[in-house]
C-alpha cells in the first residue's frame, strides 16, 4: 500500500514537473534540429554556415537552407575554389552529405584537397584583435591623456563577425585527414565520365546540364532529402558544390562567343536547380567564370536566378591600379545579390567595399580602409597627371614639385 | 621565367603562346620544339599553317629523327582524297592514337601550331574539352599551341587561356620582344611574370632581363634626398629621464581623476564641483570683503 502510495506521489511529482498544468503547448513537430545549422534570428530561416565565418555574416548569418549560393569566379580560379573547398570541408565537419560536380578536375581530387579543421577552437575571432589605434590598454583612465573623453566609445571594428560562433575554422596549409574525410557520404559527378546522351528533344538545356539534375534530383530522392518525404530517420542536409559552370568544358558556349548559341542553357539549369532546393533540404555553392561571359544582361541574368551572389575580383588578374591595397588584402570582394526569402526586403549588408585576404587559419572579409596616401601628389593631380607632370619637371629641371603648392 | 619553361620540366602542362598580328609567336614555337628535341624528347607537331619543310629548315642543326610532323597544311579539309590529318581529326582519342603510334622511352611533346586555325573550325568548346583531355591524359608530357589572340573573340581567347597553365603573351618593343608570362602552380599559385628577350637564328632564346618601367624612378628620387632630420643644431629626441618628467607633468585645464571618470559614466546629470585654490569659501565673510 506504501509503495503504491509512494509510487503515485513519485508519478504525480514527475508528472507535476512536467506539466504543471494541463495546457499544452502546440509545438510543430516539424521543427528539424539536424546538426551544423540554426535558426536566423532576422526571419527564422534555417541556416548553415559557407564555412567562412565573415561570408557568414556578410550573407546576413549564414546561408539559407535551400537556396543557391553564386560565386563569380576570380580570374584564375584560386580563390572561389577556396571557398567552395571551404563550404565542403564545413558539410564534413558538420556531417552533412556532400554532392560535387566538376568537368575540369576530378572530383576525388578536389575532395584531398579539403582544408585541415581546426578543432580545438584555439583561434577565436575576438574584435580586440583588429588592431586600428596601437596597442594601448583597456580601461585605464591614464592611457588617453588628452582625447580622455573618447575612452569608453568602442573601438572601429573593421573585420566582420557576429557574436554568436557558428562554423569553424580551417587550416589551410595542411589537407584534411583521409579518415575524417570518409567518414562523410559524398556523390560525385565528373562529366567526362558521364555517357554521351544525345537527347533528341530540343530542349533549351544542355545534355550536360541535364544529365547533372537529373543525377541531383536523383540523389535527392533517393537519400531522403525531400522535405515531402516521410521523417523515418534523422533528417541531414545535402550540400552541392558545382564548380565552374558556364565554363567550355561544361559544353556550353556561353564563355566563348559574344552571341551564344546556348544563351539559356545555363539560366534555365539554375531555374530547374533553385526548384530541386526548394523542395528538399539542400544548399548548392555554384561557380561560374563570368570574367568571361561578354554579354553583361547574361551576366545580370544569372545574378538574378540565384538568391545569394558574391564577385570575387583579385588583384593578381585585375589590370587596375592597386599599389597600396596589394599589401593588405588579396583581393575585393563585391555583393551583387541578397536574398529575401519569406520577406519583403533584405538584410543588405552594412559595408558595401569589402576585402578579402586569405590567411593561413581564416578568410577574412574586411571593410576596405584605404590607407593614407602619403605621396606628395595625393589629393592635387591624379595618378596619370603625376605621371606627365614628372616627365614635365623632369624636362624643365627637377625637384620643383616639392615646392608646387 | 621563360628559360624555366623552356626546359620544361613540369609535366602535365598546357602552354599557350598568344600572338597577335604584329608580332609572331612562331619563332618561340620553334624554340620550344627546339629545347625539346636537344634534351632528346619526342615531339609531335600538328601542323596546319606552315609545311614540313617550312619547320624543318627552321630547325636546321637540330636532331630531327624525333620530330613527328602531321601534315594537316597540305589539305586540312580533305577536299582532295589525300588528307594525312584533318581537322576533324582534332579530337583526344585520334591525337592519342597519333602519338602513341610512335613508341619512345619519354612521354612525347605536342605542338600545335596552331589553334586559331583549328578554332576557325571547331567549335571552341570542343576544342577545349580535347585540350583539357590531352593535358590530363598523359599520353603526352606537354601539349604547346600557337594561339592568334585577334582572330577570335575575346571570350573563346579568354576561354582557352582559363585553360592554360602557363600563358605566354608576346608583343615588339623596341629592344626585342616582350613577353608576359602567366603561370598557374597545381597549389593554386598564380605566378607572373615579364620579360623582354631575342631570338637568334639557331633559335635559341636570349633574354634581356625586366622591361624598363617609370614607376621606380620615383621612388629612386624620394631615397636619394637627404634624411631632413640629420644635421640639424637643435635636439629632437628626448633622454629617458626627459620623457619620464614629461609624462609626469601635470597639463593646464586637466580635470582630476573623479571629475574625468564622474564625466565619463555621466548619464545621472550630477554636478560636481571641485574646490578650486581660489575658492576658500570662509563662512563668516562670504564675499572675502571684510577688511579683517
Amino acid at each position: 500500500m506504501a509503495a503504491s502510495v509512494n509510487d503515485t506521489c513519485k508519478q504525480s511529482v514527475e508528472r507535476t514537473s512536467i506539466n504543471p498544468t494541463s495546457f499544452q503547448k502546440k509545438t510543430r513537430n516539424k521543427l528539424l534540429s539536424i546538426p551544423g545549422t540554426r535558426l536566423s534570428v532576422q526571419n527564422g530561416q534555417l541556416l548553415v554556415s559557407t564555412g567562412v565565418t565573415s561570408l557568414d555574416y556578410v550573407l546576413g548569418g549564414g546561408l539559407a537552407v535551400g537556396t543557391v549560393l553564386l560565386i563569380e569566379e576570380d580570374r584564375y580560379d584560386s580563390y572561389a575554389r577556396m571557398i567552395l573547398k571551404y563550404f565542403l570541408a564545413e558539410g564534413v565537419v558538420c556531417q552533412h552529405e556532400l554532392f560535387l560536380a566538376a568537368a575540369q578536375d576530378h572530383p576525388n581530387d578536389i575532395f584531398q584537397e579539403l582544408p585541415d579543421p581546426i578543432l580545438d577552437d584555439v583561434v577565436m575571432h575576438k574584435p580586440a584583435d583588429q588592431p586600428r589605434l596601437s596597442s594601448e590598454p583597456h580601461g585605464n583612465l591614464d592611457a588617453m591623456k588628452i582625447a580622455w573623453r573618447y575612452q569608453n566609445l568602442p573601438k572601429v571594428q573593421s573585420g566582420l563577425a557576429s557574436s554568436s560562433r557558428f562554423g569553424h575554422y580551417y587550416d589551410v596549409s595542411k589537407t584534411m585527414e583521409p579518415e575524417i574525410r570518409q567518414a562523410a557520404k559524398c556523390h560525385h559527378f565528373y562529366l567526362p565520365e558521364q555517357p554521351r546522351q544525345s537527347s533528341a528533344t530540343r530542349s533549351p538545356v544542355l545534355d550536360s546540364y541535364a544529365a547533372l539534375l537529373k543525377s541531383i534530383e536523383e540523389v535527392i530522392r533517393r537519400e531522403g532529402f525531400s522535405v515531402a518525404a516521410p521523417p523515418t530517420k534523422s533528417r541531414n542536409i545535402l550540400r552541392i558544390g558545382l564548380h565552374s559552370l558556364g565554363s567550355p568544358l561544361w559544353g556550353d558556349d556561353l564563355c566563348c562567343q559574344d552571341n551564344p548559341k546556348h544563351s539559356h542553357a545555363l539560366t534555365t539549369f539554375l531555374y530547374g536547380l533553385r526548384a530541386l532546393l526548394r523542395s528538399s533540404l539542400s544548399v548548392a555553392v555554384v561557380t561560374v567564370p563570368s570574367h568571361l561571359i561578354q554579354s553583361r544582361s547574361l551576366r545580370g541574368s544569372i545574378t538574378r536566378l540565384c538568391d545569394n551572389a558574391i564577385a570575387l575580383e583579385s588583384f593578381k588578374g585585375s589590370e587596375r591600379e592597386t599599389g597600396p591595397l596589394c599589401k593588405d588584402y588579396h583581393g575585393l570582394l563585391h555583393v551583387r545579390q541578397v536574398p529575401h526569402l519569406n520577406c519583403l526586403t533584405s538584410q543588405l549588408p552594412d559595408h558595401k567595399d569589402l576585402a578579402f585576404k586569405l590567411k593561413r587559419k581564416q578568410f577574412s572579409i574586411e571593410r576596405l580602409h584605404l590607407p593614407p596616401d602619403l605621396s606628395e601628389t595625393v589629393s592635387r593631380v591624379s595618378r596619370a597627371e603625376a605621371a606627365g607632370a614628372a616627365a614635365l619637371a623632369s624636362a624643365c629641371g627637377s625637384g620643383n614639385k616639392h615646392l608646387d603648392f | 621565367m621563360l628559360h624555366d619553361l623552356l626546359q620544361g620540366t613540369d609535366t602535365g602542362g598546357l602552354f599557350i603562346i598568344q600572338d597577335s598580328g604584329s608580332c609572331s609567336g612562331r619563332r618561340l614555337l620553334w624554340s620550344f620544339i627546339k629545347a625539346a628535341l636537344d634534351r632528346t624528347e619526342a615531339v609531335h607537331v600538328l601542323g596546319f599553317e606552315v609545311s614540313e619543310d617550312e619547320l624543318k629548315d627552321g630547325l636546321k642543326g637540330s636532331p630531327i629523327e624525333r620530330l613527328h610532323f602531321h601534315n594537316a597544311y597540305s589539305d586540312p579539309l580533305a577536299w582532295t582524297g589525300s588528307a594525312i590529318f584533318t581537322v576533324d581529326q582534332f579530337c583526344t582519342e585520334r591525337v592519342t592514337k597519333l602519338i602513341k603510334q610512335t613508341s619512345q622511352v619519354k612521354p612525347a611533346i605536342l605542338a600545335i601550331d596552331s589553334l586559331s586555325w583549328i578554332l576557325r573550325h571547331v567549335s571552341p568548346s570542343a576544342v577545349c574539352k580535347t585540350l583539357q583531355q590531352l593535358k590530363n591524359g598523359g599520353c603526352a608530357a606537354n601539349v604547346i599551341g600557337l594561339l592568334h589572340s585577334d582572330m577570335h573573340p575575346r571570350g573563346t581567347v579568354g576561354s582557352l587561356c582559363h585553360l592554360a597553365t602557363s600563358l605566354i603573351t608576346v608583343k615588339t618593343v623596341l629592344r626585342g620582344d616582350h613577353a608576359t608570362i602567366t603561370k598557374r602552380l597545381k597549389s593554386g599559385k598564380v605566378l607572373q611574370g615579364e620579360e623582354v628577350f631575342t631570338i637568334r637564328d639557331d633559335l635559341t632564346v636570349i633574354g634581356q632581363g625586366k622591361p624598363s618601367r617609370t614607376e621606380p624612378q620615383e621612388q629612386m628620387c624620394i631615397s636619394n634626398m637627404a634624411d631632413p632630420t640629420a644635421n640639424l643644431t637643435f635636439n629632437l629626441r628626448l633622454s629617458e629621464s626627459q620623457r619620464e618628467a614629461k609624462e609626469k607633468l601635470a597639463l593646464p585645464f586637466v580635470f582630476s581623476k573623479e571629475k574625468k571618470a564622474a564625466l565619463l559614466h555621466t548619464g545621472s546629470g550630477r554636478i560636481v564641483y571641485e574646490p578650486d585654490a581660489n575658492d576658500d569659501y570662509d563662512q563668516e565673510d562670504p564675499d572675502d570683503d571684510l577688511d579683517v
